[in-house]
């Protein structure tokens, strides 16, 4: 047997802290594009609405909301009717929460082809994110037609030039739920427990971020640890992008940018460290 | 030719066992917290050895290019364990793998399949999953759904087809990928027989014409020493035997013969099972071997020898039954003697078995001694135990072969002339 010095690949007992190996995930695209085709067929199979159902929710939520914190509990909202100020609330809250929930589950949902077949791992949670992205555009266009009446035929909002900043919004709230979501799915694997306190943290989280009220009426005293929020700043931005009220603060949006980079390396760098010793004990 | 495609390096793999990793924190912070105040005692070592199963043990080999081999051992010998290593699902414990081309692991068919997609949406999806470009597939879709033969559901949901579908269309989709390396298990153990002669005769196709490596785990001894350029034998997670089919898998035979019982004999009636009626001396099954011949296979005839003690009081007629087993507990058969009248002290008997008759498996026998007919006085159960095995001469098919009995009865063809 002669010696061979140049391997194409190496399976060794662990795995190098951050071996990311993204040229592999990058060759996987197919993949991602189908899975993210199955989730979006999949899902509104033999539904009566099918994909209408994307709008249903926000339409609901939005219109609940009216009732409830503006009609009952009178929560200002800087002045802005109020089906337009929860609306982008929504859109992104409700972004965020279904891909943490999508990509928190990783393993747990997946052990049955994980534990058959090989493909870099990283491709799920991806592929959760962006048919999330795509339901989410859908819900965009939503808002965006709500906002044009508002515009042409109420004339009380006025946008800005931070419109320019939604795709940058976007990618930071994807960024934040995948980083967070990685970190919970391999850690989700081994302690179930931290399910339960997960859905039940993510429903308090809500009410930590500007969803259902402006961030004008947060005490002056609370308002640096509420701006800590990488969602708040997402939030805020997007609202003053639009309605031109509210505040941007290009501190704190940076605060969630560097926060959103660190759980990101630390969510993917955990992952990939983990993603085979994983399924020894899920 | 000897181009290294993968080479495995002692490989370890453990799993914990019992208590640890049992998945809730605070178990696991009490395990922590043990051994941190404990620290450099001696009972670390102890649980640490205790808590852990040893899966796979220093396992070394190398595979080349073109080379099919062969994987054999009892369940929970490691087979298993060692190809989820090499098709990376999961990862050894210590020691490293290096391979040289494209891997594909076919340990199930149809993993992925999405019961509300179309069987045209399922074959990008299962081909994607299995490592194949989005070209490959579409180069490959036509005969992919012509190997499967189910053009006309094409456009249905999975969910609507029968499992023979399913399987026929989840294995085109494996049957046309182009690895360098194919990993499989055995898959081929399911399906109907339709499915396991297509499985390996594709797998022929593909070890013989197109040069691929083929790593391949079955207990079909018969398709192993037909493909396999090499075998080797895991056992407790170790390598015990490794080189020409033909010999790793006779040894394993013989081995796995000395597991069986085949017989037993007693010296004093009071240590030979029984009761006061009927003790058993001695059991045995002679096999009447060909020459050459090792161990039982289906052409094999065979007698099983008994001597008993019969000293039951009771006047009247004796009939000992013998009842043939397979290993999932089903009666093949139920023989008995004429009625023995009269006789007591050491009665000696016979049961012959012609060639040509069982199946290939496992199988046990138990004998009954009844009084008068309705009286049992003793049911010895599982007194012996053997295997048959496959033999077949110019037949080019290597799946199971159906039935409970496989005799030899011809089938004759008279072309008849126009």
């Amino acid at each position: 047997m002669q010696t061979q010095t140049s391997w194409k690949w190496k399976i060794e007992a662990h795995t190098r802290w951050f071996q990311w190996n993204l040229r592999e995930v990058w060759q996987y695209k197919d993949l991602l594009r189908r899975l993210v085709r199955r989730d979006l067929i999949a899902s509104y199979q033999q539904t009566v609405l099918g994909p209408l159902w994307i709008f249903v929710q926000p339409v609901l939520t939005t219109i609940v909301y009216w009732l409830i914190f503006s009609k009952i509990a009178r929560i200002p909202t800087d002045g802005i009717p109020p089906a337009l100020f929860y609306l982008p609330g929504i859109i992104i809250w409700n972004y965020f929460s279904d891909c943490l929930n999508g990509t928190m589950y990783t393993f747990l949902h997946n052990s049955a082809t994980f534990s058959k077949v090989y493909f870099p791992r990283l491709i799920v949670p991806l592929s959760i994110i962006t048919s999330h992205a795509v339901r989410m555009s859908v819900q965009m266009v939503l808002f965006i037609g709500v906002y044009a009446f508002y515009l042409f035929v109420a004339g009380n909002v006025r946008p800005s030039f931070y419109i320019l900043l939604l795709p940058f919004l976007i990618l930071l709230t994807a960024g934040f739920s995948l980083g967070a979501g990685l970190i919970i799915s391999v850690i989700t694997a081994k302690y179930r427990d931290l399910d339960y306190a997960l859905q039940f943290v993510l429903r308090l989280f809500m009410f930590a971020t500007p969803v259902v009220y402006p961030t004008s009426i947060v005490p002056l005293k609370y308002r640096f640890v509420f701006w800590l929020n990488p969602l708040t700043p997402v939030i805020e931005t997007f609202r003053m992008a639009f309605f031109s009220s509210g505040v941007v603060h290009f501190g704190y949006l940076f605060i969630s940018l560097l926060s959103v980079a660190a759980l990101l390396v630390t969510g993917v760098t955990l992952f990939k460290k983990r993603e085979l010793n994983v399924m020894d004990i899920i | 030719m000897t181009e290294v495609m993968i080479k495995v390096e002692k490989i370890y793999k453990y799993y914990r066992l019992g208590k640890l990793g049992s998945g809730r924190m605070r178990e696991d912070f009490s395990n922590w917290w043990t051994r941190t105040m404990r620290k450099g005692r001696e009972e670390q070592t102890v649980s640490r050895d205790a808590g852990r199963f040893c899966a796979l043990r220093d396992i070394s080999f190398e595979v080349v290019r073109g080379e099919v081999l062969g994987i054999i051992g009892h369940n929970g010998a490691g087979k298993s364990t060692l190809l989820k290593i090499i098709s990376r699902i999961t990862a050894p414990s210590s020691g490293c793998i290096m391979g040289n081309g494209s891997v594909a692991s076919l340990l199930e068919v149809g993993t992925g399949f999405h019961g509300e997609l179309t069987g045209r949406e399922n074959i990008f999806l299962n081909g994607h999953i299995l490592g194949m470009k989005k070209r490959e597939i579409a180069a490959r879709f036509d005969e992919i759904v012509d190997f499967s033969g189910v053009e006309e559901f094409i456009d249905t949901p999975v969910k609507r087809y029968s499992s023979g579908m399913y399987t026929r269309l989840a294995f085109a989709v494996a049957a046309h990928m182009e690895p360098e390396i194919l990993i499989v298990d055995e898959v081929l153990a399911v399906g109907d027989a339709e499915f396991q002669r297509k499985c390996i005769g594709k797998m022929r196709e593909v070890a013989s014409n197109k040069g691929k490596t083929i790593l391949f785990v079955s207990h079909n001894m018969q398709a192993l020493q037909n493909l396999c350029h090499r075998v080797i034998t895991l056992e407790k997670g170790e390598i015990a035997d490794m080189g020409d089919p033909e010999a790793v898998i006779g040894a394993y035979l013989k081995g796995a013969k000395k597991s069986n019982m085949v017989a037993r004999e007693y010296e004093t009636p009071e240590s030979g099972p029984g009761n006061d009626a009927i003790r058993i001396k001695k059991v045995a099954l002679v096999p009447e071997y060909l020459p050459g011949q090792q161990v039982i296979d289906i052409r094999t005839p065979f007698t099983i020898r008994f001597e008993f003690w019969h000293q039951d009081p009771v006047p009247g007629s004796l009939v000992v039954s013998v009842y043939l087993f397979n290993m999932a507990g089903e009666c093949i058969f139920d023989v008995c003697s004429e009625g023995l009248e009269g006789v007591h002290g050491l009665i000696e008997g016979d049961c012959r078995i012609p060639g040509n008759f069982l199946n290939d498996g496992a199988y046990y026998f138990s004998m009954s001694f009844v009084k008068n007919a309705n009286k049992r006085l003793f049911y010895f159960e599982a007194c012996l135990s053997f295997d048959v095995e496959d033999y077949r001469r110019n037949i080019s098919w290597y799946g199971k072969w159906m039935g409970y009995v496989r005799p030899a009865f011809p089938v004759n063809l008279f072309p008849k002339k126009i």
